[in-house]
C-alpha cells in the first residue's frame, strides 16, 4: 500500500485543524485515494502511472484547501474530552459549557432538583431584593436626593417612626435660625378628592406645600407658575398639577393654565404644571396636585423635609433642630403629647417615610435575611449534589489526569457546570420572582391603610439595573459556592489510588467530612428557618386570637352620612330606629353603633386624671358608642352596667377598661367614681364623667400592642354620628349582607353605605406584616427542611451504594439487617445532631435579631426552636429510611462480586 | 462560453442533487458515490477528492446527510453517508424541481425540432 498520508496532510496543513479533525479527514481522503489506486492497478495501469493519476484526485496544492475551508469553519467543534490542554480559553469555555449541557441530558432527575433548588433559592432572593430596591433603594427624582432629610417628631413608644407635624411658627423659627440646612421645605402628603368637569372624581396623592417646595427641590414648571409666597400669604385657592395629572386627565392640553378643578369641595384654579417625571417626596405615594400651604387655618401643620448643609450629619442637624423645636413646646399652653415628642431627622433620598414604607421595610429586611439563609441553604445543598455525583466520576476525572489532562482545565470544567447551573436556575428563578412578587404586592395592598388611597405598589416592583446586576452577582456567587468544593476535589485525587478499583475509590477522609459537614450546615440552616416559621405563626396566631373580642361572625358597616339631611337629633333616632331593625334580621344575635370599630385606625385620644388625683394624668383612647356595643363585640363587662336609653338626659357617663381602671384608680372601684378627660385630641376643654362601668381590655389600633387604657363615652350623650355599624350574627356574617343593605336603604335616607368588611379581615388589614412574615417563612421552612432531606437522601445513597460491598462482607459474617439498619441511621443521626447543635445557637441569634426588628416578638418562648429540632429529627429519619432499607436488602453474594 | 467552464457550472449546481439521490437507498462512503457517480453518467462526470468531500461536510453540517465511521470484519473503518430525515425532503423539492425544468427544457427543444 503507497502512503498517501503526507501527501494530503500537506494540503490540510493551511487550515490548521484540530488534530482530531484533520486525521480524521486524512483517514477518509486515504482510503479513498487509496481505493481509487487499487481499481486502476486492477484495470491494468502500471503501479506508477496508477499512482499518479490516484494523486490527480487531489488536483492542484490548494485546491483541497480552498474548498475545505468555508466548511469546516462552520463545522468544526472540538470534540468533547474534559482537561483536554486547548489552544485559546474562549473555544474551551464553549466546550465546557457543551459538555455541562451533555452531562445534564445524562441525568436530568439531577439537573431538576439542581436547577429547582437554585430556582427557589435565586427567585425568592431576587423577588425580596426588586421590591427592597423599588422601596428604599430607588432613589427620588429630585435635587441632591443624597442629602434631602426629613424632619419628624416621633411620641415615645409610638411604633411608627413619626410624623411631620410642625407649626407654621416652629417652621419660620427653624427655617430662620437654623445652622444645619441649605433649605427647609414645606410639603405634606395628603390624599385629595378631586374632580373637574367632565374629569371623575378620584382620590389622588397631594400635598400642601410652601413656597419654596419646587425650587428646594430642584423642579422646573412645563407650563405655567409654581406656588409662590403671595399664594401662601392670601391663601390663593390655586394648585399645581404633575406632568402626569395634565396628561391622563387633561390629555396634554395646552390650555390647562386657568383650569378648574375641585379639590376636596373647594374650587381651586391650575396654574401651571409641573416638569415631566416629577412626582413629589413618594415613589409609592406619587403626588399629582399641589396645593398652597393655608395660613389661613390655624390648627393645620406643616409637613418638613430639606436638604442639609454640606459636611452636616443627621445627627447634627438633630441636634440643633431640636433645640430650636424646644423652645415652641415649652411655651405654657402646648399639649402635654407635643412636650414627650422628640426631633428626628432622617433621610429621605428615596422617598419620605411613608404609611407603605413604614409598613414594609422591616419586613422586608427581616424576609432578606431569611431568603439569604435559604440561598445559602440551597448552595450547601446543591455543593452536596455535586459532591457526591463529582465523586463518582473520579475515577473517570483520574483517568483524564493520568492521560496528560490539564488540572486546571478540570477544576474550571467543573466551575463551569455549577455556573451554568446557576445561570439556567436564575433565569428560572427570575421569572419565578416576577410572578412572587405580583403575589406579594396582592398581599400589600389588603393591607389597613390602603383603603380607597391610590398606593403606587407596582413603584415596587422595580426591575431595573440594579435587580439584574443582583441576580447576577448572586448567580455568579451560587455557582462558584456550589462549584468550588466539588472541583477542587478532583483535583486533590492522585491519579494512582483512584485508579485502583475497588471500594477506595476517590473519597478521602477529609472529602467525606467535607461531604458530611455540608449536610450538617443544611440541617443547621434549616433549624433556622423552620424555628423561625414556628416564632412568627405563633406570633401571628397570638396576634389574632389575643383582641379583646370576638373577631369571627362579626360584620362592620361604614355609614357616609356627608350628605344626608338629618340633623344630630334626627339621625340619632333613624339610627336607633336601624339598630333595632337590623336586631330583627334572622340570624343576627346584636347590633350595635359606634364611632370607631377596633382595628379601624387611631381614633380620638385624650389625657384622663381620676378625681382624687387631678396631678396624675393616664394617657387614654376614645371611643363613643351606642348600647349594646360590649354585647355586639364579645368584649365582658366586668363590673357595672352598659350604657343605657335612659342615660341620655342624665350626667355624662363613661365606662372604662380594666387598663383605665389600673392606670387611674389602682385597686380602688372606679364604679360611680368620676374621671376628668383633657385635650380630647385638638381641644383644650375638659370635660368630667361618671364611671358606669368596668369592661376587659380589649385591642384597639395594634395588635402588636398591649390594650390601651380606653374610655367609651355614650355615642348620644356626646351628640355623635356614630357611623360604625357592627352586626353580630349566628351564621357566616357574610350571610346577612344582603339584608342588612336593604334594611339600611329603607330606614336611612341619603346615607350611603361606604364600606362594609368582616370584622376577620379588618383584622387582618392590619397584620399584613405579620401574616406576610408567617406565611413566608412557613413556605421558607418547610422549602429549607426539604432541601434539608434531600441533601441528607442524598448523601446516605450515595454513602450506602459506595459501601454496598463493606455491607456485604458485614452480612456475610452474620450481621443481621437490624445492624445494618443501625449503621446507616447512627451515620444520619451524627449528622443531624451536629447540625442541631450548629443551628441551635444561630436559631437563638436570629430571634435576637427578628425581636430587635419586631418589637412584639414572644422571643423568650423556645417552644419553637425545639418543635424545630423535633421537626428536623423527623425528617432526617425519613430522608435516611429508604438507603437504610436498601443497605438492609444487600445480598452479600452480589455485593462481593462487586469487587 | 468554453465547454469546461459549462460543465463545472452544471456540476456544482447539480451535485448535491446527485450525493443526495445516491444515499437515498442505503447508505454509502465517499468513494462509493463518486464511482458510481462516474459510472452512472459513462464517465460524463466525475468528482474530484477535492470537491467531493467538502461537499459531503457540508451536507452533513446541514443536517441533510449523517456519516459515521463503520467498521466491518477484516475491513479498516470507513466513514458511511446516510440521508437524514431533512435530507429527504430536500432531495424530493429538487427532484421534483429538476424533472419541471428538464420538461421545460424539453418541451422547447422538442418544439424546435419537430
Amino acid at each position: 500500500m503507497r502512503d498517501w498520508k503526507p501527501e494530503i496532510l500537506r494540503r490540510l496543513a493551511p487550515l490548521k485543524l484540530s488534530p482530531t479533525r484533520e486525521a480524521e479527514i486524512a483517514e477518509e481522503i486515504e482510503q479513498h485515494l487509496d481505493d481509487r489506486y487499487k481499481d486502476l492497478l486492477a484495470e491494468g495501469l502500471s503501479p506508477d502511472s496508477a499512482f499518479r493519476a490516484a494523486l490527480d484526485e487531489l488536483k492542484n496544492e490548494d485546491l483541497l484547501a480552498r474548498n475545505l475551508r468555508t466548511v469546516e469553519s462552520e463545522l468544526y467543534r472540538e470534540p468533547l474530552s474534559p482537561g483536554n490542554a486547548s489552544s485559546t480559553l474562549f473555544a474551551g469555555i464553549l466546550q465546557d459549557i457543551r459538555y455541562s449541557f451533555r452531562m445534564m441530558r445524562k441525568s436530568p432527575g439531577f439537573a431538576a432538583i439542581a436547577l429547582l433548588t437554585l430556582a427557589l433559592g435565586i427567585g425568592a432572593n431576587t423577588a425580596i431584593f426588586s421590591m427592597m430596591n423599588g422601596l428604599m433603594l430607588h432613589t427620588l427624582p429630585v435635587r441632591d436626593p443624597g442629602s434631602l432629610v426629613q424632619i419628624l417628631v416621633h411620641y415615645p413608644g409610638d411604633p411608627e417612626p413619626g410624623f411631620s407635624d410642625f407649626s407654621w411658627d416652629a417652621y419660620q423659627t427653624m427655617r430662620d435660625n437654623n445652622r444645619v440646612l441649605s433649605d427647609l421645605i414645606v410639603g405634606s402628603l395628603n390624599v385629595y378628592e378631586v374632580s373637574a368637569h367632565g374629569v371623575e372624581a378620584q382620590n389622588i396623592f397631594g400635598g400642601n406645600v410652601g413656597e419654596t417646595f419646587f425650587e428646594g427641590l430642584g423642579v422646573r414648571p412645563a407650563i405655567g407658575r409654581f406656588i409662590g409666597p403671595q399664594d401662601i400669604a392670601t391663601s390663593a385657592p390655586v394648585a399645581v398639577v404633575s406632568w402626569s395629572f395634565w396628561k391622563t386627565r387633561f390629555n396634554l392640553n395646552p390650555d390647562i393654565e386657568g383650569q378648574k378643578i375641585i379639590t376636596n369641595d373647594k374650587p381651586l384654579t391650575i396654574i401651571g404644571v409641573a416638569q415631566r417625571g416629577f412626582y413629589g417626596l413618594s415613589n409609592q405615594a406619587q403626588q399629582e396636585i399641589w396645593v398652597p400651604y393655608s395660613l389661613e387655618d390655624p390648627k393645620s401643620s406643616v409637613a418638613l423635609s430639606g436638604h442639609l448643609r454640606p459636611g452636616v450629619s443627621a445627627e447634627q442637624a438633630r441636634a440643633d433642630l431640636a433645640a430650636l423645636y424646644q423652645t415652641f413646646v415649652d411655651r405654657p399652653n402646648t399639649n402635654p403629647f407635643f412636650r414627650k415628642n422628640v426631633v428626628r431627622v432622617i433621610a429621605a433620598g428615596n422617598g419620605i417615610s411613608t404609611p407603605v414604607s413604614q409598613m414594609l421595610s422591616t419586613p422586608l429586611k427581616v424576609l432578606m435575611a431569611t431568603v439569604g439563609l435559604l440561598l445559602l441553604l440551597a448552595c450547601a445543598n446543591l455543593a452536596g449534589l455535586l459532591l457526591a455525583r463529582g465523586a463518582s466520576r473520579q475515577h473517570e476525572m483520574a483517568v483524564r489526569v493520568c492521560l496528560g489532562a490539564n488540572r486546571a482545565r478540570l477544576l474550571r470544567h467543573t466551575l463551569t457546570e455549577s455556573l451554568l447551573l446557576s445561570v439556567i436556575g436564575s433565569a428560572a428563578g427570575a421569572l419565578l420572582a416576577y410572578l412572587a412578587v405580583g403575589a406579594l404586592i396582592q398581599m400589600f395592598s389588603s393591607g389597613r391603610l390602603m383603603v380607597g388611597v391610590p398606593v403606587r405598589f407596582e413603584s415596587l416592583r422595580h426591575l431595573d439595573v440594579r435587580v439584574l446586576l443582583f441576580t447576577g452577582a448572586i448567580a455568579l456567587v451560587t455557582g462558584l459556592l456550589c462549584g468550588a468544593a466539588p472541583a477542587l476535589s478532583p483535583s486533590n485525587t492522585t491519579p494512582a489510588s483512584a485508579l485502583q478499583s475497588g471500594m477506595k475509590i476517590g473519597e478521602t477522609k477529609r472529602q467525606r467530612l467535607f461531604g458530611r459537614s455540608l449536610v450538617a450546615t443544611q440541617v443547621a440552616l434549616s433549624l433556622v428557618l423552620v424555628s423561625m416559621a414556628g416564632l412568627f405563626v405563633g406570633y401571628l396566631s397570638h396576634l389574632r386570637n389575643d383582641l379583646g373580642f370576638e373577631r369571627n361572625n362579626l360584620l362592620l358597616v361604614t355609614l357616609n352620612f356627608d350628605h344626608s339631611n338629618y340633623n344630630a337629633a334626627q339621625y340619632a333616632q333613624r339610627t336607633q330606629e336601624l339598630v333595632r331593625q337590623l336586631n330583627a334580621i334572622p340570624g343576627v344575635r346584636s347590633a350595635t353603633l359606634s364611632e370607631m370599630s377596633p382595628m379601624e385606625g387611631p381614633g380620638a385620644s385624650s389625657f384622663a386624671a381620676a378625681e382624687d388625683h387631678p396631678e396624675k394624668t393616664t394617657p387614654v383612647s376614645i371611643n363613643n358608642i351606642a348600647p349594646d356595643y360590649f354585647r355586639t363585640y364579645g368584649t365582658p363587662l366586668l363590673a357595672g352596667r352598659d350604657f343605657s336609653a335612659r342615660d341620655e338626659g342624665g350626667s355624662h357617663a363613661a365606662i372604662i377598661n380594666e387598663s383605665a381602671a389600673r392606670d387611674c384608680f389602682g385597686n380602688e372601684s372606679p364604679i360611680g367614681r368620676h374621671i376628668t378627660l383633657s385635650h380630647i385630641t385638638a381641644t383644650t376643654g375638659e370635660k368630667t364623667y361618671e364611671v358606669i362601668g368596668v369592661v376587659g381590655d380589649a385591642k384597639y389600633n395594634d395588635l402588636d400592642q398591649p390594650a390601651p387604657p380606653t374610655i367609651y363615652r355614650n355615642l348620644h350623650q356626646e351628640q355623635n354620628l356614630g357611623s360604625q355599624l357592627a352586626i353580630r350574627t349566628k351564621v357566616a356574617a357574610g350571610g346577612v349582607a344582603n339584608a342588612v343593605r336593604a334594611t339600611e336603604a329603607d330606614v336611612l335616607k341619603n346615607v350611603p353605605i361606604a364600606g362594609m368588611i368582616e370584622m376577620n379581615d379588618q383584622v387582618d388589614a392590619t397584620i399584613v406584616p405579620q401574616r406576610l412574615f408567617a406565611t413566608l417563612s412557613s413556605g421558607f421552612g418547610a422549602l429549607g427542611a426539604l432541601l434539608a432531606i434531600i441533601g441528607l437522601y442524598g448523601l446516605l445513597a450515595y454513602t450506602v451504594a459506595r459501601r454496598t460491598h463493606e455491607i456485604g462482607v458485614r452480612i456475610a459474617l452474620g450481621a443481621e439487617s437490624a445492624d445494618v439498619m443501625r449503621i446507616v441511621v447512627r451515620d444520619a443521626m451524627w449528622m443531624i445532631c451536629a447540625g442541631l447543635a450548629i443551628g441551635a445557637p444561630l436559631a437563638f441569634w436570629g430571634k435576637r435579631i427578628a425581636a430587635s426588628l419586631i418589637p412584639d416578638l414572644p422571643v423568650a418562648n423556645q417552644l419553637p426552636i425545639v418543635i424545630a429540632a423535633a421537626i428536623m429529627i423527623g425528617v432526617g429519619l425519613i430522608a435516611a429510611y429508604l438507603p437504610a432499607r436498601r443497605a438492609m436488602r444487600v445480598d452479600p453474594l452480589i455485593a462481593l462480586r462487586y469487587e | 462560453m468554453g465547454e469546461t467552464t459549462f460543465q463545472a457550472e452544471w456540476k456544482k449546481g447539480s451535485a448535491e442533487l446527485l450525493i443526495l439521490s445516491l444515499v437515498e437507498a442505503r447508505p454509502r462512503h465517499g468513494y462509493e458515490i463518486s464511482k458510481l457517480i462516474e459510472q452512472r453518467s459513462r464517465g460524463a462526470v466525475r468528482f474530484h477528492v477535492a470537491s467531493l468531500y467538502p461537499l459531503l461536510y457540508r451536507l452533513e453540517h446541514r443536517g441533510w446527510l449523517a456519516g459515521r465511521w463503520v467498521e466491518k470484519d477484516g475491513h479498516r473503518r470507513r466513514r458511511y453517508y446516510r440521508l437524514t430525515r431533512a435530507g429527504r425532503k430536500v432531495l424530493a423539492s429538487q427532484l421534483r424541481g429538476w424533472s419541471e425544468f428538464v420538461a421545460g427544457i424539453n418541451s422547447i427543444t422538442e418544439a424546435e425540432n419537430a
